[in-house]
């Protein structure tokens, strides 16, 4: 009997149909895969003397996946709006809530982010970039603080996580200014 | 007496690789580069003496880097599956081993994948990276901790020379 032995890939959790059908017609495919084994793996590898890596190792340790897809098409128009769409609806449960939802008519750019909340607290996060030319999905799973979110930013295609803790960061800092105006 | 120790070593480090050729190997790294081989009719360029640098890239990085493998095919003729190298890069690879990136474009010039494997203590790379007429194969084992310390002892070095200079 012979028994089949192979490497793995940790499926994403998209509907397998959409990303076949975008990566058949995409010019260029980049996709990042990192499942539950290989972040418990890199996060022993972070020096917990160093406190940005100390945040980093606890981060990504209770992480469940990180998925990056980024789709570049030759000409506008090689993916359809239900497409994108259709990747929108998959998150649309009582779990997952938007939290972006940006639409430049002009350039034809939408960005999209959802968080999945479980008690109050963030367990999840999906990005949707869609422009006319480049479609790039991240998917990240598993128990999320924002403010260490930006410590992903060096890992390839994440580089946006940087912002997105920036903006937290700053609103943070209004609400404090905000309560201290309150009570003087 | 010292330098007379290096000839066995030597002998060895070139010995080793050539047995595990000729053992045929049906699967890792052997596996893969015969498949390439044998489905797009290339032939590989295996570099001389790979046993012997590998040992010293040991020796150089203190154990951070072990284990080098490294195959080169220069005449691609035809465009690339994709999918078909995927599939049989996996096949080859086994068990173990997580593909954590891949870069395709469609017109098949440009592949690359990158797979991961944890061997305990260490982190075993495969990767194979086409682009246009050429493909390379490599695989090596690394130390990520043992990598970094000696990484930060250059950066170290590097900070503290901009400083003299500055």
């Amino acid at each position: 009997m012979a028994v089949c032995a192979q490497a793995q890939t940790s499926p994403l959790p998209l509907p397998p149909p959409v990303e076949k059908a975008l990566a058949a017609r995409a010019s260029h495919v980049t996709e990042v895969t990192l499942g539950k084994n290989m972040l418990t793996f890199a996060s022993k590898f972070m020096n917990g003397k160093n406190k940005d890596e100390s945040a980093t190792s606890r981060l990504i340790q209770g992480l469940d996946g990180i998925y990056v897809r980024e789709y570049q098409f030759d000409k506008p128009g090689e993916y359809s709006m239900e497409e994108t769409e259709q990747l929108r609806k998959y998150f649309e449960t009582s779990e997952w809530s938007p939290l972006v939802r940006e639409h430049a008519r002009k350039s034809g750019e939408t960005t999209d982010v959802m968080v999945k909340l479980v008690n109050g607290e963030t367990h999840g996060m999906f990005i949707l970039s869609a422009e006319p030319k480049e479609l790039t999905i991240v998917l990240i799973l598993g128990p999320i603080r924002m403010e260490d979110l930006g410590k992903l930013k060096g890992l390839g295609g994440l580089g946006a996580l940087g912002d997105v803790e920036k903006n937290t960061g700053d609103k943070d800092k209004e609400k404090e200014k905000a309560k201290k105006g309150g009570t003087q | 007496m010292r330098r007379l120790l290096w000839i066995p070593i030597c002998m060895v480090a070139l010995l080793v690789p050539a047995a595990v050729l000729a053992s045929g190997g049906d699967g890792g790294f052997d596996g893969v580069v015969s498949s390439i081989e044998s489905q797009y009719h290339v032939h590989a360029t295996r570099i001389p003496l790979m046993g012997l640098v590998s040992l010293l890239s040991r020796k150089a990085t203190h154990n951070a880097v072990d284990g080098m493998h490294v195959a080169e095919f220069e005449n691609f003729q035809e465009p690339v599956d994709g999918e078909e190298l995927n599939r049989m890069v996996e096949q080859k690879l086994g068990q173990g081993w997580e593909r954590i990136i891949r870069e395709t474009s469609h017109n098949g010039k440009d592949q690359t994948l990158i797979y991961m494997h944890p061997e305990g203590e260490r982190m075993g790379l495969f990767v194979v990276d086409k682009s246009g007429r050429e493909m390379d194969v490599v695989q090596l084992s690394i130390d990520p901790s043992h990598l970094k310390e000696n990484l930060g002892h250059y950066e170290h070095r590097h900070e503290n020379s901009g400083d003299e200079s500055d």
